[in-house]
């Protein structure tokens, strides 16, 4: 299990960078073909970028889930005492759960909602960019199942050195 | 349901959940949930569109480009060319490296568009530095920190650019406006670096000779370029900023890879991840902040904000204090993207009505959120140069605090010298600004 969501953690972080890295090319193309001949002007460059650059915000989003990254506030002092820092932790990655599962089954009939519209300039489905949303939300599912079993596994060494 | 019952749940939720640790990010976007049941008309597919539509915005692309440039050029070592210059020029002084250190942070807040990268690039070259020649730790990261505000506030700015692209204001503008305000700062913290340094007996570097001075302006000039090619660009009308960002990358790629040969290819790929990654971070708070600001914006909360505010008969100098109040208030707890999304456009309309400038709104709003850069609960500069520095944050607030009084002065100064800062945006770009 753990194994699987490795080999997709990386997946993801590979395709992050391939899409920071393709992003560059729509943009330099608007340059030159305003300043050079060398390439026609397309207008479907704009749309493109901007089309990655949605998956990469979403997929940068559910990369940090799983590093815990995203940006939080640490003004509550922490506790010596396990129980009260399992519950501090379980607060947070439910909040997190709520988003992940509000983004699928919300995520579901944007889908749905994406399924009838095309873009305005490529022509491409919609379908492909509003799936990034419930995509996130089940990524998200997947690595908040590891860290709760982290959290409990973590709370249960813990509690078995304090008794001794 | 009211306007005022509506702020009460969206702000109370939003707060318990950020109080409890949850992520900005999701104490947002949950905060949003309850609201869109309270209205048949409603429904929480709004909040997916409005995030969908905040972030399907050409110019914020423009912010995992600056960003990318910025790390392009830590990596590239144009840092160290960067603060070699600023040694030969400063490090005679008394206190040397903490005018460095200062000085330096000027010329990367030139080339990039974040704090946080000017923050870990100069703090992991001079604050061992620092410590090594006999400064207290807690002063070299202070200084550090306190500097690297300047990467918001002196062009090019990622904060700018969000802030223009969200409230319709001219970036190139907005870039101009930066200037006068970041050297105010810099000379502010120099004049500090030197009280520090005759109180406490600070190190003096030699003085460098001519020559010095002038090989380290030689090794450093293809980097100063930059910002002639991303402000210039950008106000003469020959790029958009999403473009402009665009030509750094390249620009910066180009030194590294062909010019100093600093960067090997293989390390490319790691900083686009790290580049990419730390955008999406931020730029995904966009996204939720965007749709609390909608939720808002429903039940016409600014709207009744104005009237409030009307009542109190502020004029421009009464509001632009209350609204860095406002934002100091707020930037010691939440990054300043989401900041500048929910209070920047809660209180636009309420300045526009006692007839503040847009940049000059934007200019408090912006030198305001970078002290919370430093300002713990959450300063990421803090943080990020406090680990470096291997002490705690708290152990560093002393001196923070002290180097940030004269710059609430210069803060003071933007608020009641509006055409001090308007002076060179409307010098240079007459036709865009009244």
């Amino acid at each position: 299990m753990r194994a699987l969501l490795d080999g997709y953690y990386r997946l993801l972080k590979l395709l992050l960078t391939l899409l920071m890295g393709v992003l560059i090319i729509p943009v330099s193309m608007q340059i030159l073909s305003r300043y050079t001949g060398i390439i026609p002007r397309y207008i479907w460059t704009e749309e493109i970028a901007r089309f990655c650059f949605v998956w990469i915000i979403l997929i940068g989003a559910m990369i940090a889930v799983r590093d815990g990254t995203h940006f939080d506030v640490d003004v509550l002092p922490h506790s010596s005492n396990p129980l009260v820092e399992l519950i501090m932790k379980l607060i947070t990655h439910v909040a997190i759960l709520a988003v992940a599962l509000t983004f699928i089954r919300y995520g579901y009939d944007f889908g749905i909602l994406g399924s009838r519209q095309r873009s305005e300039i490529s022509g491409l489905p919609m379908l492909s960019i509003y799936i990034a949303w419930p995509i996130a939300g089940v990524t998200w599912l997947l690595f908040l199942i590891e860290k709760f079993w982290d959290i409990f596994a973590d709370y249960n060494k813990e509690r078995s050195l304090g008794s001794r | 349901m009211g306007p005022g019952e509506v702020a009460a749940i969206l702000f109370g939720v939003f707060a318990v959940l950020v109080i409890l640790r949850v992520p900005v990010a999701f104490a947002l976007g949950l905060a949003v949930v309850p609201v869109f049941f309270i209205s048949e008309r409603l429904t929480p597919v709004l909040l997916l569109r409005e995030m969908f539509k905040s972030y399907n915005a050409f110019v914020l692309l423009a912010v995992p480009f600056f960003l990318l440039a910025a790390n392009l050029m830590n990596s590239a070592g144009i840092t160290d060319r960067l603060i070699k210059l600023a040694r030969a020029m400063v490090g005679h002084l008394p206190g040397g490296l903490g005018h460095v250190n200062v000085v330096v942070s000027m010329l990367f807040a030139g080339i990039s568009g974040s704090s946080t990268a000017d923050a870990a690039g100069i703090g992991s070259l001079l604050i061992p530095q620092m410590k090594k020649q006999g400064y207290d730790t807690s002063f070299a990261v202070a200084i550090t920190a306190c500097s690297s505000v300047m990467g918001v506030i002196i062009p090019p700015s990622i904060l700018m650019v969000i802030w223009g692209g969200l409230m319709s204001v001219s970036i190139g503008g907005l870039f101009l406006a930066g200037v006068v305000p970041g050297i105010l700062i810099a000379g502010s913290q120099m004049i500090v670096v030197y009280i520090y340094a005759k109180r406490r007996g600070f190190p003096v570097d030699t003085r460098a000779t001519f020559m010095e001075l002038l090989a380290a302006i030689f090794a450093a000039t293809l980097a100063l370029m930059t910002p002639l090619i991303i402000v210039g660009g950008i106000v003469g009308g020959f790029f958009t900023p999403t473009e402009a960002s665009v030509v750094a990358v390249v620009y910066s790629l180009f030194l590294g890879v062909a010019v100093y040969r600093s960067v090997k290819p293989t390390e490319i790929p790691k900083v686009l991840y790290e580049s990419a990654r730390f955008a999406a971070l931020s730029l995904f708070c966009i996204g939720t902040a965007s749709a609390f600001g909608w939720c808002l914006a429903f039940f016409k909360i600014p709207a009744a904000l104005v009237a409030q505010i009307e009542m109190m008969g502020l004029g421009v100098i009464g509001t632009g204090v209350m609204c860095a109040l406002a934002f100091l208030l707020i930037g010691m707890f939440i990054d300043a993207v989401p900041a500048i999304i929910i209070l920047g456009t809660v209180l636009f309309p309420v300045t526009q009505h006692v007839g503040m400038h847009p940049i000059h709104f934007a200019i408090i709003g912006v030198v305001s959120l970078g002290f919370g850069l430093v300002t713990p609960p959450y300063g990421l500069c803090l943080l990020i140069t406090a680990s470096i520095g291997e002490i705690r944050m708290i152990d560093a607030l002393r001196d923070v605090l002290i180097i940030l009084i004269p710059m609430v002065g210069v803060l003071l100064f933007i608020i009641v010298a509006p055409d001090v800062i308007l002076a060179l945006p409307r010098l240079i770009m007459p036709k865009y600004i009244q």
